[in-house]
């Protein structure tokens, strides 16, 4: 190895670290306004004590689809953004916040497609009077049988709500409890009862200060009625402060959207590897190769640290809902193909540790929808133990059963599209998806089982045949089928492939396709746009099904061995007829 | 059948080519039984398909909703069918290559579970029942009731110390031609009509489809109401459940003494007089007694502050039962069920206002099966992966 192969995995893991480094740097306030300042105080909404700046992401993030608000140029923090509206709300109204992509509700505020795709809230108010007059009809309709202008009106309705809400105050509640006996409460409420003569709640006292200065362009006192109420909070409920002020660390610093970041690099550079190494074995393929799998550890680490803070935030197993689903069937793959990576260094485990991480983490990004992540659980699911679990068990299994699956559309496309699949690429291709299906067996059918138990304790009904529930053994079911018709002979190696690729579509099906069901006990609501990628999807691993099962002389992998055998066997001819 | 016969049938039982077939037809069935539930609901998806021998299944699942007709349907081999191939393919493998040695401890293991696990789900299917429990806060409730089942009650009040009460149960309502007579009754009673689920309107405002429904009634509360019928509820989510009425003539003799209209709306029943006697008949949910009552001290139902995501549901209840001389203070929660004389009581729904709970009683002699069925499947599949991986990793570098 030359020093330059020697030393390249460092530098990759290297520049990663300052990337990483970067991104942590807590941003600064570049006005005279310390923003940030009040991002860190701790508020309740929706149940969960958070701070206000997740508040502010958040409910931008629900009008406008966005965390930051692009304003005259320059770029709003959400928090900026939210001071805006509660303090200088003239200013606010005119903000384009409010996304309409439907062209129905365009039409009704008189705005076409081509005006743009956000509007201000004065915009929109000066149709105040049709919109309220549609909302009314389309409230009388019954949610399921709402058309999709129907439920994009009641949606900006919703975004009107939260908007005006916020403004006055009223969401999220600012004023925290005092007394153990007590509970958050909206600011307007603190503000009402120091009215009537109480003594004022620190709250009222420092931030209505705060805000007014804020109106009157007072930065100097702004800051310091925001400090004092921030040392109220750290020295009163100094648990709750931390807590905030890690979450918005957490907010700032993104680890997910880095590690998709570094997902794609660490592809790129396991992709060059193996080509490289099954052209010709060198030591730039080996070097390559180190470097994408100590980049992968670097970004799983990652990874794993978003999902301990999500755990430490919510006070949570890491699954909860369908977003920290996908981060997490993400994670136990990576996490898988790395191991497989270190038995088998072939670089596949790499390729698609990166190809899984990435994906997934992109499906989450688009989970994550509107609103809090980290929200708060049913009661029937407020049970840590059967969410550590359960759910987890469950959730491995969709790792592992996906995770065989993209190892298997990696053999199909690399025997049908090139000659690297060699004899014992193959043979080590059939043992990581062998071992990866019994894991997703063992734990898809513990996972189903415990869940089945769960309900036990809950309804007093081990299985209610509930389309989640099905979907659950169906997994347990494809997994068994591929083992089964391994050892009985049915199928051979490239059977398993093409059965294991069938197994990502009975997991998305399990995974996603049951909750746009819109019955059962397990759903998470119905997600329009996702049906449609989920068709998408089903179809992509149907026509990758097919190509999988192409006769052998079409794959080039396998022709170009016949063909090598073929002039072997014509220069064995000469040696032995004499 | 000479014994290389027998083989053969066992062989072809055994085979491995039948399992992978039949953990298709699983798959298939299924995946059409979930299918299903987007129409109909749980349990009549859960008795067609998967409680039974044959199911017939229309094409018109496999068509997204409103897509486009698809009409016709075919036959498939329902839960027991397939469930019970699979157990006699499985039993069948092991008794003919029955090996128990330390490479195969762990597939034995793992398949034992599995036959528990069937067996648990076949003991549920035939012998567990289900039913509620509702309660008023202070108050107390000595029976439950199922909510899919509803009985005629006709009621003598006459004992003041306990109504003299004859059932007649849903089925013998829905399929009898004829009249219905208990030697307990000076009358006999005859279903003229049975809706599996119904809504009540005013006489007067019915549509002009239910003029002859609104004329046949001739006593009590179906003069000023007409009972209309109304699609069966699909899905479990809605939480609602099927509210059947019947219109029901009364004879005594041959003659005819009147025609009533019955429901499930109609709470506390109408009051019938017959020879200067006075009975109560009403439709209800069809109960059965218990020996031990239940009595609802408090009922808690928090929510998670400013929002109206429920947090916890509880219930504070008193057990009181003679026989077993037990007066305790139980609080019922979710996921903390109380067991008690074989069944358990689960916190299930609340009635409005808070002001009283709604306890599932379950009675499942088989529910530990799938306790055991889970052990031994993890241990198995552990031990048998765990071999294998174990020797992966040993193997000999290449």
């Amino acid at each position: 190895m030359t020093t330059g192969q020697r030393i390249f995995p460092w530098c990759v893991v290297l520049l990663a670290g300052v990337y990483l480094c970067v991104g942590a740097l807590p941003a600064k306030d570049t006005g005279p306004y310390r923003y940030g300042q009040l991002g860190l105080l701790p508020v309740s909404a929706d149940g969960r004590v958070k701070p206000l700046d997740t508040v502010a992401r958040n409910s931008l993030m629900i009008l406008s689809d966005k965390q930051t608000l692009r304003q005259d140029g320059a770029s709003v923090p959400a928090i900026q953004w939210l001071t805006d509206v509660i303090a200088r709300h003239e200013q606010a109204d005119e903000y384009p916040v409010f996304r309409i992509d439907h062209p129905g509700v365009l039409s009704l505020l008189g705005l076409k497609q081509s005006d743009g795709k956000r509007f201000s809230f004065n915009r929109i108010m000066k149709h105040a009077q049709t919109v309220s007059e549609q909302v009314q009809q389309a409230r009388q309709v019954k949610p399921k049988q709402r058309d999709p202008y129907q439920k994009h009106v009641l949606e900006l309705s919703r975004q009107l709500n939260l908007y005006v809400q916020l403004g006055s105050m009223q969401r999220p509640y600012m004023a925290p409890p005092l007394e153990p006996s007590q509970q958050w409460q909206p600011f307007e409420q603190a503000f009402e009862a120091a009215k009537q003569g109480a003594t004022p709640h620190p709250v009222v006292v420092h931030l209505s200060a705060a805000m007014s200065s804020y109106q009157q362009q007072n930065p100097e006192r702004f800051n310091a009625e925001v400090a004092q109420y921030r040392r109220f909070i750290q020295h009163r409920m100094p648990h709750a402060g931390r807590k905030a002020a890690y979450e918005v660390f957490f907010n700032q610093f993104e680890p997910f959207y880095h590690a998709t970041v570094l997902y794609v690099a660490a592809f790129l550079i396991a992709c060059f590897s193996f080509l490289s190494y099954s052209s010709s074995p060198s030591g730039w393929s080996r070097s390559l190769g180190r470097g994408a799998v100590w980049l992968l550890w670097l970004t799983l680490g990652l990874h794993t640290l978003g999902l301990a803070s999500r755990i430490y935030l919510q006070g949570r197993p890491p699954v909860t809902n369908l977003y920290s689903s996908a981060v997490f069937v993400g994670w136990g793959a990576v996490l898988m193909a790395l191991i497989l990576e270190r038995m088998h260094k072939l670089g596949l485990g790499s390729i698609t540790a990166a190809i899984v991480g990435f994906t997934t983490l992109i499906v989450a990004h688009n989970l994550a929808g509107d609103g809090d992540t980290m929200e708060m659980m049913q009661a029937v699911l407020d049970s840590n133990f059967w969410l550590s679990t359960h759910v987890v068990a469950i959730t491995i299994g969709y790792s592992a059963t996906f995770l065989a699956g993209f190892l298997a559309i990696l053999y199909i496309l690399l025997g049908v599209f090139t000659t690297v699949l060699k004899p014992d690429v193959r043979k080590q291709f059939g043992q990581m998806v062998y071992g990866v299906v019994c894991f997703a067996l063992l734990f898809s059918f513990v996972g189903t089982v415990l869940g089945g138990i769960w309900a036990d304790q809950s309804w007093g009904r081990f299985w209610g045949w509930d389309p989640k529930e099905n979907g659950a053994v169906l997994i347990v079911l494809m997994n068994a089928l591929i083992l089964h018709a391994r050892w009985g002979g049915v199928i051979r190696q490239r059977g398993m492939m093409v059965l294991a690729v069938g197994g990502n579509i009975v997991t998305s099906w399990s995974w996603f396709g049951t909750n746009m069901l819109g019955v059962g006990l397990h759903s998470y609501g119905f997600m329009e746009s996702a049906v449609f990628w989920l068709l998408v999807f089903v179809a992509s691993q149907g026509a990758l099904m097919g190509v999988g099962m192409l006769p052998l002389r079409w794959w080039r992998s396998m022709s170009a061995e016949q063909g090598e055998a073929v002039s072997k066997n014509k220069t064995a001819v000469p040696a032995v007829s004499p | 059948m000479n014994q290389s016969g027998v083989k053969q049938w066992l062989g072809a039982l055994a085979s491995l080519k039948l399992t992978v077939a039949l953990f298709a037809m699983a798959m298939f069935l299924i995946f059409a039984g979930t299918l299903a539930q987007v129409e109909q609901g749980i349990w009549t998806v859960m008795r067609q398909y998967f409680r039974s021998f044959i199911v017939w299944i229309d094409l018109q699942l496999f068509v997204p909703t409103g897509l486009f007709e698809l009409p016709g349907r075919f036959p498939f081999p329902g839960g027991f069918i397939v469930g019970g191939l699979l157990l006699a393919n499985l039993v069948a493998a092991h008794t003919l290559r029955f090996k128990l040695t330390p490479k195969r401890a762990g597939v034995v293991v793992l398949h034992a579970g599995v036959i528990v696990l069937l067996i648990g789900e076949l003991v549920t299917a035939l012998w567990a029942r289900e039913g509620n429990m509702s309660i008023d806060e202070g108050s107390y409730a000595s029976y439950t009731e199922n909510i899919r089942q509803t009985e005629l009650a006709i009621i003598d009040p006459a004992d003041p110390k306990a109504d003299r009460v004859v059932v007649v149960p849903q089925p013998l309502l829905q399929n009898t031609q004829g009249q219905i007579a208990n030697p307990l009754l000076p009358f006999e009673v005859s279903v003229d009509r049975w809706m599996a689920n119904s809504q009540l309107l005013d006489s007067r405002n019915a549509p002009p489809a239910l003029a002859e429904l609104t004329t046949l009634a001739d006593q009590g509360l179906g003069k000023q109401l007409v009972a209309q019928p109304q699609p069966q509820i699909s899905g479990v989510e809605s939480q609602t459940v099927d509210a059947p009425s019947a219109y029901i003539t009364l004879w005594q003799e041959g003659q005819k003494l009147g025609t009533w209209l019955v429901s499930l709306y109609i709470d506390d029943g109408q009051p019938v007089e017959i020879d200067g006697k006075i009975y109560t008949i009403g439709l209800r949910f069809k109960r059965t007694y218990k020996p031990y009552t239940v009595h609802l001290i408090d009922f808690k139902h928090d929510k998670f502050v400013g929002t109206d995501k429920p947090r916890n549901f509880s219930s504070l209840v008193r057990l009181v039962d003679p026989q077993q001389h037990e007066d305790r203070e139980v609080l019922i929660y979710m996921n903390n069920p109380l067991r008690y004389r074989g069944e358990t009581f689960y916190q299930s729904a609340f009635k409005p206002d808070n002001s009283g709970t709604v306890l599932q009683v379950v009675r499942n002699p088989g529910y530990v099966l799938p306790y055991i069925a889970c052990i031994l499947v993890a241990l198995g599949m552990s031990m048998h992966f765990g071999l294998h991986l174990h020797r992966f990793v040993r193997r000999p570098a290449p």
